[in-house]
């Protein structure tokens, strides 16, 4: 029989906990902690596959303990619950804890059976990966491929440098027909894209590429800030980053750094552990955008699979 | 402001004398009428540069002399004429023009003043009389503009402390809402989770029916008697009650606690925003400061832990709904200065005269500059976009409608402590504030 799976719920509300422990220790091996710190020492001495938290909690918020749950056992998945919709903690969650999805209170539970299901099933794949392999420089002669989107010059300085200083190769797109043609074409590593390029929409392109290509990192830079925008950005396209702007370089350049180094890391693994899973849009339109997106990717997937 | 017209439009075109006129021509053309409204006459000089002003008033002196006309009569002008005439230059402003014209003013006024062009030369003469009624008209336009800025600027006060009002609203909502979400999440996952649980319940009821309605037929066979006996132990086991029991009971109190949750706070949000702004006599401020923190629950729970030491209050009179959203602004502002998690806490006591409240956090504090300033309209220490610089002035206003005093101590790094302080009688009438 297969390893069980183990999740982790961190809530201060105890009630919460009670409720999630009900529902799914049947399924699950489920460990509960109303303090995040009792949590974190935990997640030292105990293997943990899926890790569930609350964002206002007292003494620590989510996106922190999410953030050092990173540290300490970066192969486990980390999920934010939260009743707050608050961007600071959704931009801190996934930028410094590299969540796999924000969900909201009340939720849904059908919505959150299936998101624990996915959860542990990337989680038994997942091959362990320390923190330390996650920091260590991207090695001189690994050249990554670079696509840009984003005609800002400020974005422009940041990834050019970047490049320059990482041999990297940096391609640029002024429109959605040139990045599918890239994308076609070129085997792309990063992807820094705004929501809007030339008057076009990049979010389902962004959520394409999280279904089809999995080893390729998202890194959103946007003068938006829409919680909700985010909330699908995290759950629909799996972005790596999400930087609002105007750009702070230290962070931007930190944020390339470590989207080189576990791009990197992503080239080492197998189709199957890198696998994503990122939810369906739940827009029609969107839905139907995806679809032939994929259709027009064609070149890309056939490269892909074969 | 381009002001030269101004006195280009007072310029009276008068054709200058040449100096050496004499007093009885100067006294002829005085009569003339086109002459009639000026108390004097300019003089030039060949180059048609003003050499001096004669005034009416100095011709009369010499009439009224005995034989003064026969004794100054063919005397050239120049020997009576003002040689140092106020000289005004045609660009110069209205408001400067008038200042230098009151400068050498005299009682009674004798003369008129000489407009020249930027090279001096003379252009015109202008009176004492016109630049007085062109500043009359111009303050008058002026009185007519602040006017309407002040109607403009009242305007926009009212509703600046409605959006600070609306502001402060909409985030009391907000963290409600989302407070609202935490008993919401287990509520409504419990009840799908007894929905779920109940199945094998009722499943076990149909079976155990079913056996006893076996029982009790005799004509009830060995193999339908064995079905029913087998089906009532599966789904026995399935069901499992003595298992279930703790976990319904379980389920059922929290399902409860939760919604008792969502009522409280549903009655708080009710209690706390009454619409009404007006008095009421009997207001404990303890009900008050519960209601605050309530509401205020959302923002705090995460950045303080609140430590309360209510005291037995008499009622006052007061606008609760007024004195909450004071409350919830000094709360607020305690959550905001606090740095990680720190500590808040309210006191209430009661004073021969007044009801007192203290609130104070352990948060960054504030410099003496800082704290001299805070109560000012539009102050405010956080970021652009954050805050209307008017929570704390609105509050000292309400506070001070109330007939009280709020203060404020505190030490950099330390926190800040306000006090309110708020009579137990109302003088009188409670002003209406904003």
């Amino acid at each position: 029989m297969s390893e069980r799976i183990r999740i982790l719920f961190v809530d201060d509300e105890e009630r919460i906990l009670r409720s999630l422990a009900l529902q799914f220790r049947r399924e699950y091996e489920v460990l509960t902690e109303s303090d995040p710190r009792r949590a974190l020492e935990r997640l030292k001495s105990e293997t943990v596959h899926v890790l569930v938290s609350d964002q206002r909690m007292p003494g620590m918020t989510g996106a922190e303990l999410l953030a050092a749950a990173q540290q300490i056992a970066p192969q486990t998945l980390r999920i934010l619950l939260t009743g707050y919709s608050d961007l600071d903690a959704a931009v801190a969650a996934l930028n410094n804890g590299g969540i796999f999805r924000y969900l909201t209170k009340p939720w849904d539970a059908q919505e959150m059976a299936f998101t624990l299901r996915q959860a542990g099933e990337l989680a038994l794949r997942q091959v362990p990966a320390t923190a330390a392999m996650l920091e260590s420089p991207v090695p001189a002669e690994t050249a990554l491929k670079l696509l840009l989107l984003d005609d800002d010059p400020q974005t422009l300085a940041v990834v050019a440098e970047f490049c320059v200083t990482g041999g990297h190769r940096l391609l640029r797109a002024a429109n959605l027909t040139e990045a599918l043609q890239f994308l076609n074409h070129e085997s792309i590593d990063l992807l820094v894209s705004d929501l809007n390029l030339a008057g076009e929409n990049t979010v389902p392109l962004l959520k394409t590429l999280a279904r089809l290509h999995p080893r390729l990192l998202s890194l959103v830079v946007t003068p938006f800030q829409d919680t909700q925008a985010l909330l699908k950005l995290i759950n629909e396209a799996q972005i790596f980053r999400y930087l609002p702007k105007p750009i702070r370089k230290g962070l931007f350049d930190k944020g390339l750094q470590a989207a080189a180094a576990q791009a990197v890391l992503l080239r080492s693994q197998s189709a199957a552990q890198v696998q994503r899973l990122p939810v369906a849009p739940r827009d029609e339109p969107e839905r139907e955008r995806v679809g032939s997106l994929l259709g027009m990717l064609g070149r890309l997937r056939e490269r892909l699979s074969a | 402001m381009n002001t030269a017209p101004a006195l280009a439009q007072l310029l009276r075109a008068v054709q200058p004398l040449p100096v050496n006129t004499s007093i009885s021509e100067v006294a002829e053309c005085f009569l003339q009428a086109v002459h009639s409204s000026f108390l004097s006459l300019p003089l030039v000089d060949e180059d048609g540069r003003p050499a001096g002003l004669v005034s009416r008033y100095a011709l009369q002196n010499i009439f009224m002399q005995r034989f003064g006309r026969d004794l100054w009569g063919n005397k050239p002008v120049s020997e009576v004429m003002n040689p140092q005439p106020l000289l005004v230059c045609l660009d110069t402003s209205l408001e400067e023009a008038a200042r230098q014209i009151t400068a050498q003013l005299q009682s009674p006024i004798r003369d008129d003043f000489m407009l020249i062009d930027a090279q001096g030369r003379y252009c015109g003469l202008g009176t004492v009389l016109d630049v007085l009624k062109a500043m009359e008209s111009r303050v008058g336009q002026r009185n007519r503009v602040l006017r309407q800025a002040l109607v403009d600027l009242k305007e926009s006060q009212v509703q600046l402390v409605q959006s600070e009002k609306m502001a402060s609203l909409g985030q009391m909502v907000a963290g409600v809402a989302h407070e609202l979400n935490t008993p919401l999440g287990y509520v409504t996952n419990n009840v799908q989770l007894l929905r779920e649980l109940s199945l094998p319940l009722l499943q076990l009821a149909t079976a155990q029916a079913e056996l006893a309605d076996c029982l009790a037929d005799p004509s009830c066979d060995e193999p339908r008697l064995a079905a029913a006996l087998d089906s009532a132990a599966t789904s026995r086991a399935q069901a499992a009650p003595e298992l279930l029991a703790e976990d319904l009971q379980q389920l059922f109190a929290d399902t409860g606690y939760g919604l008792g949750q969502i009522a409280e706070l549903v009655v708080g949000l009710k209690d706390f925003a009454r619409l009404d702004r007006a008095m009421s006599e009997q207001v404990d401020l303890n009900d008050c400061i519960r209601s605050a923190l309530l509401i205020a629950r959302n923002n705090l729970k995460d950045k303080a832990e609140v430590l309360q030491q209510l005291g037995e209050l008499p009622a006052i009179a007061c606008a609760p709904s007024q004195i909450n959203q004071v409350l919830l602004n000094l709360l607020n502002n305690a959550a905001q200065a606090i740095d990680g998690f720190g500590r808040i806490q309210v006191k209430t006591w009661a004073e021969a005269d007044y009801v007192l409240i203290s609130i104070e956090d352990s948060g960054r504090g504030m410099s003496a500059e800082v704290q001299k300033r805070i109560f000012d309209p539009f102050f405010t220490t956080k970021p652009v976009g954050e805050g209307t610089g008017l929570g704390l002035s609105i509050s000292f206003k309400i506070i001070q409608d109330h007939g009280g005093t709020i203060r404020v101590a505190s030490v950099l790094g330390r926190g800040t402590r306000f006090v309110l302080r708020l009579p137990r009688r109302q003088a009188d009438q409670l002003k209406r504030s904003a």
